[in-house]
């Protein structure tokens, strides 16, 4: 193999697979490494994708493994095994569901079909930074060099933790997500939810599935299967949380809500990830530095906002906009020139968004949310609806509700609060 | 309405073996049990999703096998008792349908 290629790439995510295709449509002689035995064996996430953005990245998308397209949409808030639930149910299309691992796999596909080379199997240890410039990576004994390398290695990143460029990880920084995928017969899928056959649903409930600590579950239909999880904060969750995750996880599959989906289901896989959380610390301090550019969850770039995640979307679109920096710098990777990166992605919808929703980490701070305001709709819920001779009124409903469980000026505050943050 | 079917819990073992790994001879994961003892909440029982970290009595135990590589582990221990590899040579574990 030659020892010098124009670009490295670390990492076949979506991230590194779309700068990838991108740099190689472009000319570039690029080499991707990924440690899985191929692109997607280390990949997991909750289920849904959104189109447009990834669209913009790579060609020919219909021709991804696209299990459904999700129309309809569905958030809960759980309590005591019971669930008040806002449906939408719309002609949607604007994401599909999908197994990441498959996904991933397409994308690198794309890239490698493009020129772009990939070897798989390989660990990169850290960057090659000379004279303070990154000059290639270092993989055991091996060195590679590079002109500049994009840094598309994820949210555990190693690399860059261990060339000094961010701090190490903290709890309060990322969630931990799981999940049980599920097999159901495609007729099931459709059946239980109300779906045609290409047809979707992304459900996410809060409540008690995470006593009442910050995070929520997620449940995405995919053709035929189900992916059923939970995503727990873990500032919290390490001093809080008393029992085992998986037991966590369980609880929702055999809880009342959910267990009738699941009576005939197989278990396919049981897989689990971290998350990026706080999105402002997680930013590392610059995007780009001499000969490197940083990409996708390894560069902070996820969007939850509660009701949907957008994590693989901001990642190609990064992705392309690094191949996009790095096409125009003509040969000068200097951190000035690459820096028109940082630039790209602040006045993209990625860095607007991430602004303008800064504010929804501390929404997470908010114990309330998890757990008294389940507690109270579903509590309202059952006297407006659990009727037995006398019928109730709206406003007693509510007051009683709340009574003893949180004040009204509190109560306001928080909605103010939500109102202002989402 | 009939008589409702009852699911029943699935113990982590036997969800786990619906997993691929291959797994490496030599463990990506070392831990100094011994900075355990002065580890008031030893979260890395309650959160490695997959179980790798048991208690057994007031020890810590470590097993490597069904590791996931969520990294989960190493952030939430406070004490710099784990040192943390990714599996080499495309070990570890292979998902399929996540
Ligand atoms: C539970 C959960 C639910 C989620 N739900 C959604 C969702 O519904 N929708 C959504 O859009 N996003 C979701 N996300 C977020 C989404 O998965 C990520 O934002 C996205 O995968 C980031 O892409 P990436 O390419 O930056 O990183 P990754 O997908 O993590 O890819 C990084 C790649 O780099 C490789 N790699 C890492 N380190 C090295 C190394 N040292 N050497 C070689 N290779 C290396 C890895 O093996 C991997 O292939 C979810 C995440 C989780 C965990
Ligand atoms: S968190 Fe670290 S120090 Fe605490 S019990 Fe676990 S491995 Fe030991
Ligand atoms: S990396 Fe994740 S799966 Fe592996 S031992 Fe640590 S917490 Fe468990």
């Amino acid at each position: 193999m030659q020892h010098k290629f124009d670009v490295i790439v670390i990492g076949a995510g979506p991230a590194g697979s779309s700068a990838a295709y991108n740099l190689a449509k472009a000319g570039f002689n690029v080499l991707v490494i990924e440690r899985g035995r191929k692109p997607g064996a280390k990949s997991m996430f909750g289920g849904r994708v959104y189109k447009a953005p990834v669209e913009k990245a790579f060609d020919d998308l219909d021709k991804a493994p696209i299990h459904r397209w999700v129309v309809k949409e569905r958030i809960s808030m759980v309590y005591d095994e019971e669930a008040l639930t806002i449906e939408y149910d719309g002609r949607g299309r604007h994401s599909f569901t999908t197994y990441l691992t498959d996904l991933s796999s397409w994308m690198a596909d794309k890239a490698v079909s493009a020129g772009a080379k990939l070897v798989t199997e390989v660990v990169v240890d850290k960057l090659l930074i000379e004279d303070g410039w990154v000059k290639g990576i270092v993989s055991g004994d091996e060195k590679l060099y590079a002109d500049v390398v994009v840094d598309a290695e994820g949210i555990n990143r190693l690399v860059l933790e261990r060339s000094g460029l961010v701090e190490k990880l903290r709890p309060e920084h990322v969630a931990l997500g799981f999940k049980e995928v599920l097999k159901l017969s495609k007729e099931d899928v459709n059946k239980f939810f109300g779906l045609d056959d290409d047809e979707g649903l992304a459900w996410v409930f809060m409540g008690e599935y995470t006593d009442g600590l910050p995070g929520g579950g997620f449940l995405y239909t995919n053709k035929d299967s189900v992916s059923l999880g939970l995503v727990i904060y873990l500032g919290h969750a390490v001093k809080e949380l008393e029992r085992h995750v998986y037991d966590l996880i369980e609880r929702v599959r055999l809880s009342r809500i959910f267990n009738k989906y699941f009576r005939d289901a197989r278990v396919m896989e049981y897989s689990a990830h971290m998350i990026p959380a706080d999105i402002k610390a997680l930013r590392p301090k610059r995007l780009v530095y001499n000969g490197l550019v940083i990409a996708g969850d390894a560069g902070g770039f996820l969007l939850n906002l509660g009701y949907t995640y957008r994590g693989v979307d901001f990642a190609a679109y990064t992705g392309y906009l690094a191949a996009k920096a790095i096409s125009e710098a003509s040969g000068d990777y200097s951190l000035e020139s690459l820096s028109k990166y940082e630039r790209y992605i602040d006045e993209s919808f990625v860095g607007q968004d991430l602004k303008r929703f800064s504010g929804v980490h501390d929404l997470y701070e908010n114990r309330r949310l998890f757990k008294e305001y389940p507690m109270l709709a579903i509590n309202m819920m059952r006297r407006l609806f659990n009727l037995e001779y006398e019928s109730t009124r709206f406003k007693d409903a509510f007051n009683e509700s709340r009574k003893g469980v949180v004040g009204l000026t509190t109560l306001l505050k928080d909605l103010w609060g939500v109102y202002r943050k989402l | 309405m009939s008589e409702q079917v009852k699911i029943k819990k699935i113990r982590l073992e036997d969800m786990l073996n619906n997993n691929v790994w291959d797994v490496d001879p030599r463990p990506h994961i070392t831990v100094d049990t011994g900075k355990c003892k002065d580890c008031e909440y030893k979260p890395c029982i309650r959160l490695c999703p997959v179980g790798c970290y048991v208690l057994h009595g007031d020890d810590v135990l470590f097993s490597y096998e069904g590791c996931v590589e969520c990294g989960t582990c190493r952030v939430v221990c406070p004490e710099e008792a784990i040192t943390w590899e990714y599996p080499r040579s495309g070990r570890g574990i292979h998902f399929r349908f996540s």
